[in-house]
């Protein structure tokens, strides 16, 4: 390993929050395409230690073996976070992916208000508010947090989610069923109520 | 129901002419478009009328505000683009069904996106991070920055006056009472061997304690009959006359206590 990479090594050590390739330039006097070869050679040297170079955030950190997680929770007393709820996930998903989104956005998008899996995102750090609509409502997006937390180098890194539409025949299916759903409703005014 | 003075408030708008109350009740039918009336001529109208009367009812004042506010609320809504739902009953039978399936297939995208999400989660959970202090951007800042806060100069100056040591404060005053009936009583005792005396007198120049414990001798040489005195009017001059007893034989007899 050469003296910049080690001199990395030592920097991350010591860094608590992921560090841009621009910081360590800065830091080290050096460019940055000889930093990001030499944060190559590094993760290339890590290989098999028990911790591990990673880019999360636009940032270089190091992070823990996860064979060490278990005896790594112990000794810190810090157990998992709990999991994300389904609406949770939910609505951080159709944060991270439409942002700045609004919450009226997000109840529209899920179907039912999710005021309280939204105040329990922004409570986890994932999520913060990002200004107002133009209608006054809060705007969300993602945290700095929740691309460290999810591994994730950039928001560009998370996948297409057209993977996840239903497909076209699911689609003909879910529209015959409303159709006749509606033309149930339509056809039986006692029903309907008016 | 609304009281009479604002039920009874007679209106002559645009759109419309008669008492406030018949043009509530049009409103809430819908049979008057709340869009065309001019809600700041109602106020001036209910203004003119309080001119008019010269006397405010606090009641009366406080349900036109309701009443008035709650108009300006329904106003503002019909005229802003809500953000709420359209109504899907609104709908015909076919719109409302394809309406429902984007909603669905934007949702069914994004529970996808959610469950690929949470299970990140749990997987990233594995490996842990160095958990810092202080957030970044207050560590943030440039050694050399850092480094002029350490000099003597800035320290000195920042230390200032603290260095000195202040006076040491002035407690003399909160000692225990050093004027005692007995001392007075002696006081009394010498004036009145004088003869007769204005109290003013055995108090000249003396602080407010010694005044009142002045008083409590004053007191107890009236109880013992060695003195009485004269006021001719309330805060006037007080005359100290000698009593019928004669003075006490101790000067160290402070009786105070004594009944």
């Amino acid at each position: 390993m050469n003296a910049l990479a080690r001199t990395l090594q030592a920097l991350l050590f010591l860094a608590p929050e992921p560090v841009p390739p621009k910081d360590l330039a800065d830091a080290t006097g050096a460019w940055e395409d000889e930093v990001g070869e030499a944060l190559r050679e590094l993760g290339e040297a890590l290989d098999g230690h028990g911790i591990a170079l990673r880019e999360v955030g636009g940032g270089w950190t190091l992070v823990s073996d996860p064979a060490a997680e278990d005896a790594a929770r112990r000794l810190l007393a810090r157990p998992r976070t709990p999991a994300l709820t389904p609406a949770q996930a939910e609505t951080l998903a159709i944060v991270a992916y439409l942002q700045p989104v609004s919450r009226p956005e997000v109840a529209r998008i899920r179907g039912v208000a999710s005021e309280s899996a939204a105040s329990a995102l922004v409570e986890r750090g994932l999520m913060e508010e990002a200004g107002r609509s133009q209608f006054g409502a809060v705007l969300y997006r993602t945290t700095p947090l929740f691309l460290k937390l999810f591994g994730l180098r950039s928001l560009d890194e998370l996948p297409d989610p057209a993977q996840w539409d239903p497909s076209p025949d699911e689609q003909t299916a879910l529209r015959d069923r409303l159709l006749r759903a509606g033309e149930e409703r339509a056809g039986a005014p006692a029903a309907g109520g008016g | 129901m609304a009281s009479p003075e604002v039920s009874r408030l007679d209106l002559d708008l645009d759109v419309f002419a008669g008492p406030f109350d018949l043009l509530l009740a049009l409103i809430l039918r819908e049979e008057l478009d709340l869009l065309e009336v001019d809600l700041a001529e109602i106020v001036l109208a209910y203004l003119d009328h309080l001119q008019a009367r010269d006397e405010l009812d606090l009641e009366a004042a406080t349900e036109f505000l309701v009443l008035i506010a709650a108009l300006l609320e329904l106003k503002s809504r019909l005229m802003l683009p809500g953000e709420e739902l359209e109504e899907l009953d609104a709908l015909a039978p076919a719109e409302a069904a394809e309406e429902l399936l984007e909603r669905m297939l934007a949702y069914a995208r994004f529970r996808g996106a959610g469950g690929w999400l949470a299970a990140r989660h749990e997987e990233q959970q594995a490996s842990l991070f160095r958990k810092a202090p202080l957030p970044g951007e207050l560590r943030r800042v440039p050694v050399d920055a850092a480094q002029a806060a350490y000099t003597p100069d800035v320290l000195g100056q920042a230390l200032g006056g603290l260095l000195r040591t202040p006076p040491a404060l002035d407690l003399r005053h909160l000692g225990p009472p050093r004027v005692s009936v007995a001392d007075r009583l002696a006081v009394l005792r010498r004036l009145l061997a004088r003869g007769t005396f204005g109290f003013e007198e055995a108090v000249r120049g003396a602080d407010r304690q010694t005044v009142a414990v002045t008083v409590f001798a004053l007191l107890e040489l009236y109880k013992r009959g060695e003195a009485g005195w004269e006021q001719k009017e309330p805060f006037g001059e007080i005359t100290v006359r000698a009593g019928d007893a004669p003075p006490a034989a101790t000067e160290d007899d402070d009786g105070a206590a004594t009944p």
